[in-house]
């Protein structure tokens, strides 16, 4: 055991107060992420509360199926994370890597229907801001239909904050790559894996943004 | 034994909470796909609620935690509800010049009288 994380920091009275103020430390870095995304929320529903006919129409040219898969996925990768917390307060070590590992797969599963989305609103002329000038037909819809007042202001928040929210996708993919490498190297025991619960906190949170976001700009 | 004594939930616990929300995926699909009027969108966010309590409840385990980590959360959420409540009270009622009520647009109180 190399870890520092094994240690007692000199200021602690013992592991199991260590262990909390780490927690309560990702707790509340927790509630800076959900404030940063509260901006965004209250940005959607002063808009939608303004143009609500807009919102409406505008969003049937998002895809709630590739919506709805991507939110499987993101539910199936929170459960990955709850079961290898699970496994490795066991010391079953290699479950972990194979469960943190379908995490990532499941991160990396998102990322590309999120880059099929993107691409395929990009290539008809659907860009946040002023580039935006729909064009094309696709399954029936015509683009050009929703080149309407304020019908930007919802494709920008959607870029916004679904772009914002795959960064940290991205960052977690980052966080597990970065796990997997120390799980199998023996880092981790049942005594000492304050790592994968911190991340695995991140990640859930991670899947809450999205369980919101998919209603709200899917759905209705 | 530094954590060794922390509560493992139980994989059937945890299968069940994904079961829970898989379920209720499919319940807002459904849902939000019917024309509920008015309904839709509390439903929605009823649904997206209840999803996001399970997850914290039981995958970042505030069950079993030490009980100041929930109070973060609810504060955070506390502060969210502020932001979003005084925001609205702006852009809501923002330029209504129909509100006449006594006290918003006339004198109630005599002007003091200054030398």
């Amino acid at each position: 055991m190399s870890s520092t994380g094994t240690t007692l920091k000199h200021y602690f009275v013992n592991h199991e107060q260590q262990f909390d103020a780490a927690k309560l430390g990702m707790w509340l870095f927790l509630v800076t992420e959900i404030l940063l995304f509260s901006g965004m929320f209250v940005a959607y529903a002063v808009y939608r509360s303004w143009h609500p006919e807009v919102f409406t129409y505008a969003s049937e040219l998002l895809d709630w199926r590739l919506g709805a898969l991507n939110t499987v996925v993101l539910l199936a990768s929170s459960f990955t994370v709850a079961l290898s917390i699970h496994f490795v307060q066991k010391g079953e070590n290699d479950k972990v890597v194979v469960l943190l590992l379908l995490t990532l797969a499941c991160a990396a599963i998102f990322m590309v229907v999120k880059y099929i989305e993107y691409e395929g609103k990009f290539s008809h002329g659907v860009f946040p801001g002023a580039g935006f000038e729909p064009h094309g037909i696709v399954d029936g819809k015509d683009y050009s239909k929703y080149d309407i007042p304020f019908a930007p202001q919802f494709f920008s928040i959607y870029f916004v904050m679904t772009g914002i929210h795959g960064i940290h996708v991205l960052v977690g993919m980052g966080l597990f790559g970065w796990l997997i490498t120390r799980v199998a190297r023996g880092h981790f025991s049942p005594q000492w894996y304050t790592p994968v619960e911190l991340t695995g906190l991140y990640w859930h949170l991670v899947d809450i943004i999205w369980i919101f976001l998919f209603p709200l700009l899917y759905l209705i | 034994m530094a954590q060794g004594q922390h509560h493992i939930i139980p994989t059937r616990t945890l299968a069940a909470v994904f079961g829970l929300l898989l379920f209720l995926t499919v319940v807002t699909v459904i849902t939000a796909r019917i024309d509920l009027g008015v309904i839709n969108i509390p439903l929605a966010l009823a649904i997206a609620g209840s999803k996001a309590i399970l997850v914290a409840w039981i995958f970042m385990a505030l069950k079993y935690d030490n009980k100041v980590n929930l109070l973060v959360l609810a504060l955070g959420f506390v502060f969210a509800v502020v932001f979003l409540a005084l925001t609205l009270a702006d852009t809501e009622l923002r330029g209504n010049i129909g509100i006449t009520e006594p006290g918003t647009t006339e004198l109630t109180v005599e002007p003091v009288e200054s030398e």
